[in-house]
């Protein structure tokens, strides 16, 4: 719930833009770009791909991964030019040719394997290590309890300079999304990192666009300058600076005096953004939702049809044009509608708002008595929103609806934890792009995101899930995410709300953003004039 | 407040020409009459807020968010499209309620220090006094954040009590100031020789006549635990939803300040219209019962 959906997929669809011929392998022929801009971005802490929470933007634009997503949602090679399986359990990794990291080194099969048996191993302690759970040997060089017995993943083997095998524990048809930007752990590091970790921790060697020419200093700007050697698409820029900001609306009026060309701003400001920046407000699909769960433990909400009536109350447009200026998405189903595949429309008629039907469904289910309280984190910006909900509730369902903010985020969790609520605040931010992460995260029994939807788990669901993991291809694994939100929603455990967009504001030197899964390309930024 | 020329002509006077002569000012009967109008306001909020015909705070249509004023809504709608008027006509009874119950609870807790510390003295007065200069040593506004940060519920009670909590001291000063100078008068003494209780003595003797100077300052501290409490509820520890009060519509307002101003306006407007009055209210009290401002 507290992940931080931050990955920008590398997508092709500059290369019309800028009249490139394809993606990947075109060189830099052209002259070098000039021009920069200044970011605006969260506070740092680590620049190792491996083991940060918080520096996605610098990272990603250090870089490159070994897929992404196109334009229209599919997957795109960047480093890899191939990555293959006949059983979806070993999968084949082929890595383009002639790439470079910034140092000179080539990006070689070892430059992943040494990457991910250093960020698997236990003791190391990176936080993301957990990117390779699923591949074979994990539990051995980092079990959840005691010494690991291994060092180094057995499930991967170098094939030759640019190739390697990965075996994981059971079939997933969704592994190369998992290879997407996201996912910062599964990036390459080259020799040089590990002669000194900290050094590389400070000014890290990467295989992307952009480059750093000094170490990074704690609390200062970072200054990236193209990659002369790049191999992928040729940035449009020569330098960006990322600046950091503790409070977001410092950086908004930055952005405001031009001071910052680039910053992020809240869904709850839309409003006042479309009337600062107008055209310069921009709003990317996210691979994040929003929901509302129920208390497993209140009797009230344990008939299905209170559930749906309480979606149905929801008048999901009106909210979005009131609170988000229209910017995000009202939901039609269980996953974002930038996820390749997502069955958008499979809620049917119970993510559409109808008052009268709500109301009669609600009495077919025997009606509700007393008074039904909203949780969610106060202070966040969310009070607009849930209080819009309850609106709604309480004026469509003629119930004693009262949205209820907790002091913080540790009381929200605490009460959740204790049952001490009616509906909840639910969120899932999913790291790559497929619908597997989200559907695991929120409706299995072991997924990081339960506490949003009341411990929802369903041993149908689970085997559906796994079949739909398991398919013999991409298109067949839709089909199985169809059948499993189909599932899901025969239960309807908690309220599909909305998909994330997420909104950024831009400085008048800038023309135009590009991104991918809500997050901007930095390196990929047309300037205006 | 007091015409100089008329303050110089009046002798040493008596109480009750106090009174008259407040009557007789309208920075004093101005005040009163708004605050006369807002005590009955809070005490029957859907009568004042129905005169437009929609005085219904809770009837929300998020179709109308942020709307300007159109017939039967003066004041236009804020961003859950539910009427402004309404909502600041239901608003004045939580500030009012807190306003009154946390200066009570001041009063209380000062009368009983301040008795304390003036008519017995001695070791009471030390320990009281030491009392009270720990409590001034609080920031007013930061203890209460503190301590409502990490009370479980918040509501108009338990605002009120820490609100009152934390602004005895002052008055207690002048509880104690005022009871010695009246316990060492001869009545009393009188009083004590008699052979009356103590408890008599101070409830007959002592009391009525050195209450007046906490009740004038009481009048105008309601002014600032009103502030105090909108303060709080603007940073988010004070009142919560689904109450209605001025600070969360200031609150909800300053988000969307610059795209629809009249949200933040019309609360703020009220708040201070009805803060000024009280304290105004207030000095005015002070001026005409105040002996100094006599001689």
């Amino acid at each position: 719930m507290k992940r931080t959906p931050r990955s920008v997929y590398l997508a092709v669809f500059l290369a019309a833009a800028l009249g490139l011929a394809g993606c990947g392998s075109s060189g830099n022929d052209a002259a070098a770009p000039e021009g920069s801009v200044t970011v605006a971005v969260q506070e740092l802490d680590h620049l190792t791909p491996g083991n940060h929470y918080t520096s996605y933007e610098v990272v990603l634009t250090l870089f490159s991964p070994l897929t992404g997503l196109t334009e229209e949602g599919d997957l795109d090679l960047i480093q890899a030019e191939s990555v293959e399986s006949d059983d979806a359990v070993n999968w084949t990794i082929k890595l383009r040719e002639g790439w470079k990291f910034h140092n000179g080194e080539p990006v070689t099969a070892e430059s992943y394997v040494k990457a991910w048996n250093y960020l698997a191993y236990g003791p190391n302690a990176w936080v993301n290590a957990g990117q390779l759970r699923n591949v074979v040997g994990y539990d051995e060089v980092h079990p959840l309890e005691g010494d690991p017995t291994a060092t180094e993943l057995s499930g991967l083997k170098v094939v030759d300079d640019t190739t390697f095998t990965v075996e994981l524990k059971g079939p997933d048809r969704q592994f190369p999304f998992q290879l997407s930007d996201g996912q910062t752990g599964l990036y390459p590091m080259p020799e040089a990192a590990w002669e000194d970790l900290e050094a590389f921790d400070k000014m890290p060697i990467g295989n992307g666009p952009f480059m750093m020419t000094e170490p990074w200093v704690q609390d200062e700007e970072i200054v990236l300058s193209a990659f002369g050697d790049y191999q992928g698409p040729a940035p449009t820029l020569s330098e960006i600076t990322f600046r950091t900001y503790i409070d977001t609306d410092t950086a908004y009026t930055d952005a405001l005096a031009g001071e910052v060309d680039i910053a992020t701003v809240a869904a709850t400001k839309a409003e006042q953004a479309k009337t600062d920046f107008g055209e310069r407000m921009f709003a990317f699909d996210a691979p994040g939702v929003d929901l509302l769960g129920f208390n497993p433990d209140d009797e009230r909400f344990a008939d299905v049809r209170v559930r749906q009536a309480f979606s149905m109350a929801l008048d999901r447009e009106a909210i979005n044009q009131a609170i988000y200026a229209g910017s995000q998405i009202p939901s039609t189903s269980l996953t974002a509608p930038s996820m390749p595949g997502s069955p958008e429309g499979v809620c049917g008629e119970y993510c559409e708002f109808d008052p009268d039907g709500a109301k009669a469904l609600l009495a077919e289910a025997g009606g509700l008595e007393g008074p039904v309280e909203i949780l969610f984190p106060g202070g966040w910006g969310y009070e607009d929103f849930f209080e819009a909900c309850a609106n709604q509730l309480r004026q469509n369902l003629e119930l004693d609806v009262t949205a209820v903010p907790a002091t913080d985020w540790a009381e929200f969790t605490e009460r959740l934890e204790q049952g001490d609520f009616g509906l909840n605040r639910g969120r899932w931010g999913a790291l790559y792009p497929s619908q597997q992460d989200t559907l695991h995260a929120l409706y299995t029994a072991s997924g990081d995101g339960t506490l949003s939807t009341g411990g929802y788990s369903n041993p149908e669901v689970d085997s559906l899930l796994d079949a739909a993991d398991a398919a013999p291809s991409l298109e067949e694994s839709f089909e199985g995410y169809r059948a499993v939100q189909e599932r899901i929603l025969e239960d309807f455990p908690a309220i599909p709300t909305f998909a994330n967009r997420y909104l950024f504001v831009a400085s008048d030197k800038v023309k135009d953003l590009h991104a991918a899964a809500g997050s901007v390309r930095y390196a990929y930024v047309e300037l205006a004039g | 407040m007091l015409d100089p020329e008329l303050l110089e002509l009046a002798p040493a006077a008596p109480r009750r020409s106090g009174v008259r002569r407040l009557v007789r000012q309208w920075t004093f009967m101005v005040p009163a009459a708004v605050i006369a109008v807002l005590l009955v306001v809070s005490l029957f909020p859907s009568v004042f807020a129905g005169i437009f015909g929609n005085g219904d705070p809770r009837v929300c249509d998020l179709y109308r968010s942020a709307g300007n004023p159109t017939a039967g809504h003066p004041f236009g709608f804020d961003t859950q499209g539910c009427d402004v008027y309404a909502n600041v006509v239901y608003g004045a009874r939580s500030s009012i309620v807190v306003g009154l119950t946390a200066t009570a609870i001041s009063v209380s807790i000062a009368l009983i220090l301040g008795v304390i510390a003036g008519f017995f003295g001695g070791g009471f007065d030390q320990v009281v006094s030491r009392l009270t200069d720990i409590f001034l040593g609080f920031p007013f506004i930061l203890g209460a954040v503190v301590v409502l940060n990490s009370v479980g519920s918040r509501n108009a009670l338990s605002v009120s009590v820490v609100l009152g909590i934390f602004g005895w001291p002052t008055m207690a000063r002048l509880v104690r100031g005022s009871v010695r100078s009246v316990a060492g008068l001869d009545y009393v003494l009188a009083a004590t020789t008699m052979g009356l209780s103590r408890l008599r003595i101070i409830t007959r003797y002592v009391l009525p006549n050195a209450i007046s100077p906490v009740l004038i300052f009481a009048t105008i501290s309601i002014g600032v635990v009103i502030v105090a409490e909108s303060t709080l509820t603007y940073l988010g520890v004070g009142l919560a939803p689904p109450a209605i009060s001025w600070g969360l519509q200031i609150a909800a307002g300053s988000r969307h300040f610059q795209t629809s101003p009249h949200m933040l306006l019309y609360p703020s407007i009220f708040l201070a219209i009805t803060v000024l009055c009280v304290i105004v209210f207030g000095e005015g009290l002070r001026a005409a019962f105040d002996p100094r401002r006599h001689q």
